[in-house]
């Protein structure tokens, strides 16, 4: 089947099965190799994407479910690469081997755009990727950094 | 093709070479501190580049590429490396490059990189090691003192009044001032009797003060740094593996004429499992066999979903070897504890254990046990080979990279001139790709397809099913409490399959200061489960027993358990191990009353010190912990101080203190496989949990608890170890229940008369 798909504010063509998960058009079919595949079953959240501005996990997300919804990889959460989260998570030192860490950036990218101010609860609640280094405790404080830099 | 082959070159001292004509490179325009690429296996240097050694090399725009032979798998090798070069060479950071060395190279050059730091140091960890410092800083000082020398023939003057700052020599006197660049060539023809010394440790401006993050994060946040699992290359098609469901069963039929329609389909082909008695082609990095290629089958198709739908589609028989025996955990968790309970092999065997058992007193004796766990790195087991009558390409996600060269040598029997591994970025290790049984089996399925690149990926489940575990294993731990309550004696035994690890028993500090100890090894030798290095090896079982036994001795004598441990570990003779009690005493609030339900537990061990004082990195952790009389347990706290000689990168050493932390606490609490049938049953994280940030204590790490004694010893494996037992401990201070056996979760912590 040939689909149309709006990613990172481009219409991009695929060939593929209806049922070929979006985690697997990004990566195999258009080359998008920043979203992850770390478990396909939606527990690690190494795949998480936008899709009209919610952070979902791209590989339990069919590609013919997708007609006309705004998909945003981590290649354009910023053109430069310099989201408050991303000069952050620099700046801090968060990631370590950094495989899980496209999908993180994403999910805590999603919750500012909603909730500018969000509390250790939310973060919690919304940013329940896993992370086998251990990154958590600096993706926590990385978060509240970012999320000041951007309301100031 | 069994011929042994032999390396070409001899091993050669300080090389300096000026690389001919080479490809034009293409420079990213975007500069930043201290770089590496998105592919950081490296490219063919531009016309001019000058080298400095195989270590570093100089190109004519002022770069300075730094060969780094082991890979980054998240603990800042790159980074460290570059931060060698840049205290003996004085370039601008921004100009330093990290770039993976060429197992290729290695080879043609008699093993450069490889004989430095013993088999085990390159291609592989201890990245702060001593000979791996020494060869960066010398190689960077005695590329200093060329320059010096070529620029002060060029203004006429003393080179030894040059001086050198960010790229830029410098003769005050005589007012010259010129970059690196300006005498490339001429440097690389001088020629010293003696090279040159680097700088004393008291002179060192730059390492162990400043602490720069990780050199690779900006490719790591933006989306473009290439894992094993981003390789995309030309014609490749795409692999879905499945092998014996029991290890060491074989395949014995499949159809593939039942999927041989579905969309993108090329081929199934049979992976045929290695001859145990195969001579080593080359020399291999480890002293010993391994990474031999597992029975499987595997599917071929134009992208890894078709590949692994038809997979999944496609009827498979297997055969499944004598492992099929083992009916279910419990019946190997019995066979291991019924192995301690016979004598084996002697570790150690100090005084006379049994003659000051029989004196009587208190004794205190009990069984331990640990499961099988999975490495799981975020990132499955993947990788890409391209095989031709003649040639190995490879694109590998490797934590030994010369072994996963040795492991494509081996398998396919082509001249080792002819193979070459490129280091891609790692999505974790924690010891799973060292063996590189996984580098093989990608080059087994690519040997099946040849001619095209092969990226053969295992699912998640296949990757869990198919691990190179921590060993189940078993330890009995018997004592005899003198007047004092300290032990007079120990008798330990530690029992797991073939392969187990035993450190951290008999070479630990802990029968080393008892007059009368006796350590023996039993090994169940029909074990059929796979086993391998997970992080901290034979450690992350062993501190466990002995840190819990240590406790159980403490309680018995009614002493507080940090009291105990200072009495104990004072008769050591490395000040580390009390040091680092104190320090924890100190900062984690040791002994200052907490609400009901709560309670802290201590546990302390050492990674390498193999029974020498002032050796490896000696770890201590206190958790504070809450379980409620239902028996929900919650860890609000850990506390870690250290002592690994000196540290080099301080927050370095931070970052992975609190990520080792982590995993500690995770192995303990959650972790471990169950066997049906032979079978490893977990396959994903639904059933193998991890902890998520909403499930992470408080994390404080401490530094003094450092000595200062002249070394810098490994950071990432030291927590693995005390994690798990400082919070037994604490359990058993809030319930009275001692946890003896891994994961925790598996246990009922209800105390107190709970419903």
């Amino acid at each position: 089947m040939s689909y149309s798909l709006n990613i990172n504010g481009q219409t991009m063509e695929v060939d593929a099965a209806p049922e070929t998960p979006l985690l697997w058009v990004l990566r195999d079919h258009l080359g998008l190799t920043g979203t992850k595949f770390g478990c396909g079953i939606a527990q690690c959240g190494a795949c998480t994407v936008h899709v009209d501005g919610q952070a979902l996990r791209s590989c339990q997300i069919p590609v013919d479910s997708l007609a006309g919804a705004e998909i945003r990889t981590i290649e354009a959460l910023d053109p430069a690469g310099q989201h408050p989260l991303q000069t952050v998570w620099a700046e801090m030192n968060v990631p370590q081997c950094g495989y899980c860490q496209s999908g993180m950036l994403m999910a805590a990218a999603a919750l500012l755009e909603a909730n500018p101010n969000p509390t250790d609860d939310d973060i919690d609640l919304y940013v329940d990727n896993i992370c086998r280094c251990g990154t958590y405790p600096r993706v926590r404080a990385a978060i509240h950094r970012a999320a000041e830099i951007m309301r100031t | 093709m069994n011929d042994a082959f032999t390396p070409k070159m001899n091993r050669r001292g300080f090389m300096v070479s000026v690389l001919g004509a080479g490809g034009a490179l293409v420079m990213g325009t975007r500069l930043q501190a201290g770089y590496t690429d998105a592919a950081p296996w490296g490219t063919e240097q531009p016309a001019g580049t000058t080298e400095f050694t195989p270590w570093i090399a100089i190109q004519p725009d002022g770069k300075v590429i730094v060969y780094v032979a082991h890979p980054d798998i998240g603990n800042g090798v790159l980074t460290q490396a570059i931060s060698y070069v840049y205290e003996e060479l004085a370039p601008r950071w921004d100009d330093l490059k990290a770039e993976y060395a060429s197992p290729n190279r290695n080879w043609k050059q008699g093993n450069f990189y490889g004989n430095v730091g013993g088999p085990l140091g390159y291609f592989s960890g201890r990245s702060t090691s001593q000979p791996r410092r020494d060869a960066y800083l010398g190689a960077a000082a005695g590329a200093r003192e060329r320059l010096k020398v070529a620029a002060g023939a060029a203004w006429g003057v003393d080179a030894a009044e040059i001086t050198v700052a960010e790229g830029v020599l410098t003769h005050a006197g005589s007012g010259n001032s010129a970059p690196f660049t300006d005498f490339l060539a001429e440097a690389a023809a001088v020629t010293f009797e003696a090279e040159p010394t680097p700088k004393p440790r008291e002179e060192w401006t730059f390492l162990g003060k400043e602490s720069p993050p990780k050199i690779q994060i900006p490719q790591i946040t933006n989306g473009t740094a290439i894992y094993g699992m981003d390789v995309r290359l030309p014609d490749m098609v795409y692999a879905a593996l499945r092998q014996s469901p029991v290890m060491g069963g074989r395949l014995k039929s499949f159809d593939f004429e039942a999927i041989r329609n579905m969309p993108g389909v090329r081929a199934a082909v049979e992976i045929t499992p290695t001859d145990l008695a195969e001579p080593n082609r080359v020399e291999p990095p480890f002293p010993f066999g391994v990474g031999p290629v597992q029975s499987g089958v595997a599917v071929i198709a134009d992208h890894y979903w078709q590949a692994r739908t038809a997979l999944d589609a496609m009827p498979i028989e297997w055969d499944d070897g004598p492992g099929v025996k083992w009916t279910d955990t419990k019946m190997m968790n019995d066979a291991a504890l019924a192995a301690v309970e016979t004598a084996g092999d002697v570790l150690l065997s100090v005084g006379d254990v049994n003659a000051d058992f029989e004196k009587g007193g208190t004794i205190v004796e009990a069984r331990y046990l640990t499961p099988y766990c999975e490495q799981m790195p975020m990132e499955p087991l993947n990788g890409t080979a391209m095989v031709t009558e003649d040639r190995v390409e490879m694109w590998h996600p490797s934590q030994h990279t010369q072994m996963a060269w040795s492991m494509a040598v081996q398998q396919t029997g082509v001249n080792p001139d002819n193979i070459e591994v490129h280091q891609t970025f790692v999505g974790g290790g924690f010891g799973r790709r060292v063996f590189s049984d996984d580098a093989r089996t990608v080059v087994a399925v690519a040997q099946q397809y040849p001619g095209v690149p092969v990226h053969t990926i295992w699912s998640r489940e296949e990757a869990t099913r198919q691990g190179r575990y921590r060993p189940l294993m078993a330890g009995m731990l018997k004592a005899r409490l003198g007047e004092d309550g300290l032990p007079t004696s120990l008798l330990a035994r530690v029992s797991g399959g073939p392969g187990f690890f035993s450190m951290g028993i008999g070479d630990t500090a802990f029968p080393l200061v008892l007059e009368n100890a006796q350590v023996e090894s039993v090994v169940v030798p029909d074990f059929h489960v796979l086993t391998g290095p997970y992080r901290g090896p034979g450690y992350n079982s062993t501190i466990f027993f002995v840190e819990s036994f240590i406790d159980e001795m403490a309680n018995a004598a009614g002493q507080d358990t940090l009291d105990y441990r200072i009495a104990l570990y004072s008769k050591w003779s490395d000040p580390g191990w009390v040091k680092i009690l104190e320090e924890l005493r100190t900062q984690s609030g040791w002994g200052t009353p907490l609400p009901e339900g709560q309670a802290r537990g201590v546990a302390i061990g050492n990674w390498g010190m193999g029974g020498r004082s002032e050796h490896g990195t000696t770890l201590g952790a206190v958790v504070h912990a809450e379980v409620t009389r239902e028996g929900k347990l919650t860890v609000h706290r850990v506390d870690v101080a250290f002592d690994s000689g000196r540290i080099m990168n301080r927050d370095a050493v931070q970052v992975e203190l609190e990520g080792g932390t982590l995993f500690g606490l995770n192995m303990a609490l959650n972790e471990g496989l169950n066997i049906r049938d032979g079978r490893i049953v977990e396959g994903n994280y639904d059933e193998y949990p991890m902890l998520r940030i909403g499930d992470i204590p408080e994390i404080h790490v401490h530094f003094g608890g450092l000595t200062d004694a002249d070394r810098y010893d490994e950071i990432g494996e030291p927590p693995i170890g005390p994690v798990g037992p400082a919070l037994a401990n604490a359990i058993f201070q809030i319930t009275g229940k001692r946890i003896r056996t891994q994961p925790f979760r598996e246990h009922d912590l209800s105390w107190g008369g709970a419903a």
